[in-house]
């Protein structure tokens, strides 16, 4: 079985999320009117050969294996999982994975591409305890934005239905929407708080010579990243932003992270020494 | 010996016949007993609700001799001296186990899927039951009609969704708000529909009402039987501010609310969403107040509309919980002990 690497089983994760986003589209076609079970039971199958695929490659430099594009997609999309996963265990909100699963599916084929995971040595050059922490903090907070903006993408469906007026919305056995609303910022929040850890403990991280942070367009991202997020929380709750472009905003933030992610990760000095 | 059932429902005779054949649940002991002692039935179970009266019999007599003597019985019991054609029916074994189960799924009544049958069916067994004119074979009957009517709640979706207006607005008001307990209710006018809206509303779970009529001891009077408050007709813009939902049925000849009207109260609002129920014909609220983010305006029709497909949807279970019945009757007539 050594040829069976971690990248097979991430394969067949992805897969199992391409079956769980088929479903999902049964799912809507049907109205989410029935909670079968299968939407999550699938996550949670991708999920398992998603952690078997990680853990394999983690332990192989016994560290947060976040240190390639390939590895900072599968571990982003992993903390998606997780957060769906979690999130799913409430019953009125089961169908967010059923949501998030054509993310999954697409993300997932976008990082088996074979360039985004050049090979490098057993034991990467800069890993270690601080570094593993924030990559993996940060990599949650795009995790919970990820859900967050699913769950977005659920309310403003939601909420077209119940203002077109359609049976749909009344059938269905989505969450309400203010549910689905509370649900979207809290994990915009969450995500929003390993951000801010996940940049402070950054800052503290040694520097390769002559780099500088605030020249670094990794950096400069992620600040643009932190500020975008902040002010979606801080319109919404103090000055009243409407729901509706609140969940716009959150959807088109995740977008924008998901687009450009991987070029910022490409032409970084401090993560590409 | 067979089960038989003779009857006469909303489907085969006005309500001014069926009230003539109804018994009042003190009749019903006796009349009972004289089926018994008759010799007509061993068994009997009398159902009698404001859409039918039905007789549940296990007799020992052939089905026709039986049919004529039950028929005889219920002229009897109610003195009726008109003229019969089709109103009474008469249902031979196996359908009328078919039947049986049928009503217990609620799958016979005007309002297909409804529930209150199934409480009445078990009230009149009970009755049988406790007054011992029920033996083995109804008892089996019923207690397999309860399971199966269980089991179409559960399996199939022949109950699911409101099909009256009142109970869509309730419906539509849990799919905006998480939890109707943190919510008031403004009425604005108080009619028939609207007070009845609110009370389903506050029956599930809606934190208050207030209630506000161009007449204003109409208000208050609504106000006091729905436990809420009333404000005068000139003041309800200003309650917009802690409501979240509005049920408007007022003899306006125009508009009472309109977008110029409702967007600066949306922004003191900060956004809530909002949730209008316009009953009122000519309509109360302007349908371009549904285009402002979080308000959510449904009219009379948009509710009906909802009803309606409801309704739709339980026909279309209907040859689902057929199937179910079908082999659940089956089954019961295999079994070596009925």
């Amino acid at each position: 079985m050594a040829w069976f690497t971690d990248r097979h089983f991430f394969l067949l994760a992805v897969a199992v999320y391409g079956l769980s986003a088929a479903y999902a589209v049964f799912l809507w076609r049907k109205g989410f009117r029935r909670d079968d079970h299968v939407a999550y039971f699938l996550l949670l199958a991708g999920f398992a050969l998603h952690s078997v695929a990680l853990g394999k490659r983690g332990f192989s430099f016994h560290a947060c294996p976040v240190n390639n594009l390939y590895e900072a997609t599968t571990f982003l999309l992993w903390a998606l999982v997780v957060a769906g996963l979690a999130v799913g265990l409430l019953p009125r909100l089961r169908f967010l994975g059923a949501f998030a699963s054509p993310v999954l599916f697409a993300v997932g084929v976008f990082a088996l591409m074979p360039s985004l995971d050049p090979p490098h040595g057993a034991r990467p050059e800069f890993s270690g305890g601080l570094r593993s922490l924030h990559a993996a903090t940060i990599l949650l907070a795009y995790g919970a934005f990820g859900l967050g903006a699913v769950a977005a993408g659920m309310f403003l469906m939601q909420q077209h239905d119940l203002k077109a007026h359609k049976i749909r919305a009344v059938l269905s056995l989505l969450p309400s929407i203010q549910r689905l609303e509370l649900v979207t910022a809290r994990l915009v929040f969450a995500g929003f708080v390993l951000l801010t850890v996940g940049l402070a403990v950054g800052h503290e991280l040694p520097r390769p010579e002559g780099a500088s942070f605030f020249s670094d367009p990794k950096v400069l991202w992620s600040a643009f990243l932190w500020l975008a997020y902040l002010e979606l929380l801080v319109a919404h709750r103090f000055f009243g932003r409407s729901s509706r472009r609140f969940a716009i905003g959150v959807i088109g933030v995740f977008l924008f992270l998901l687009l450009t992610f991987w070029i910022t990760n490409l032409y970084s000095a401090l993560h590409h020494p | 010996m067979s089960v038989v059932v003779i009857g006469l429902s909303h489907r085969t005779s006005p309500v001014e016949l069926r009230e003539r054949f109804a018994f009042a649940e003190e009749m019903i002991p006796s009349a009972l007993k004289s089926l018994h002692d008759s010799g007509i039935a061993d068994e009997a179970v009398i159902v009698s609700t404001c859409n039918r009266v039905e007789i549940y019999a296990a007799t020992p007599l052939m089905p026709d001799a039986a049919f004529a003597e039950l028929k005889k019985f219920l002229v009897a019991q109610h003195a009726f001296d008109g003229a019969l054609g089709d109103e009474i029916y008469t249902i031979p074994e196996p359908q009328s186990l078919h039947h049986l189960f049928k009503v217990a799924s609620g799958l016979d009544s005007m309002v297909i899927g409804e529930t209150e049958i199934f409480g009445q069916l078990k009230q009149a067994y009970e009755l049988a039951f406790q007054q011992k004119y029920t033996g083995a074979r109804l008892n089996k009957a019923f207690q397999r009609a309860f399971n199966v009517a269980k089991h179409i709640r559960t399996e199939t979706n022949i109950q699911r969704g409101s099909v009256s207006v009142m109970s869509a607005a309730v419906e539509l008001a849990e799919k905006i708000f998480s939890s109707l307990a943190e919510h008031e209710v403004l009425v604005i006018g108080a009619g028939e529909t609207s007070e009845k809206t609110a009370r389903a509303l506050l029956s599930r779970g809606a934190r208050n009402v207030v209630v506000t009529n161009r007449s204003p001891e109409r208000a208050t009077a609504l106000a006091a039987e729905l436990g809420g408050r009333a404000v005068p007709f000139e003041q309800w813009p200003d309650e917009f501010e802690k409501i979240d939902i509005a049920i408007s049925s007022t003899a306006a000849p125009k508009h009472i609310l309109d977008r110029a009207k409702l967007e600066p109260l949306m922004k003191r609002r900060k956004n809530r969403p909002l949730l209008l129920i316009d009953i009122a014909v000519p309509r109360d609220i302007d349908p371009a107040v549904g285009t402002l983010d979080n308000v959510y305006l449904y009219n009379v029709d948009d509710l009906q509309g909802i009803a309606d497909d409801y309704l739709k949807l339980r026909q279309e279970e209907v040859a689902r919980c057929e199937k179910i019945i079908a082999e659940k009757v089956a089954a019961l007539l295999a079994a070596n002990r009925f």
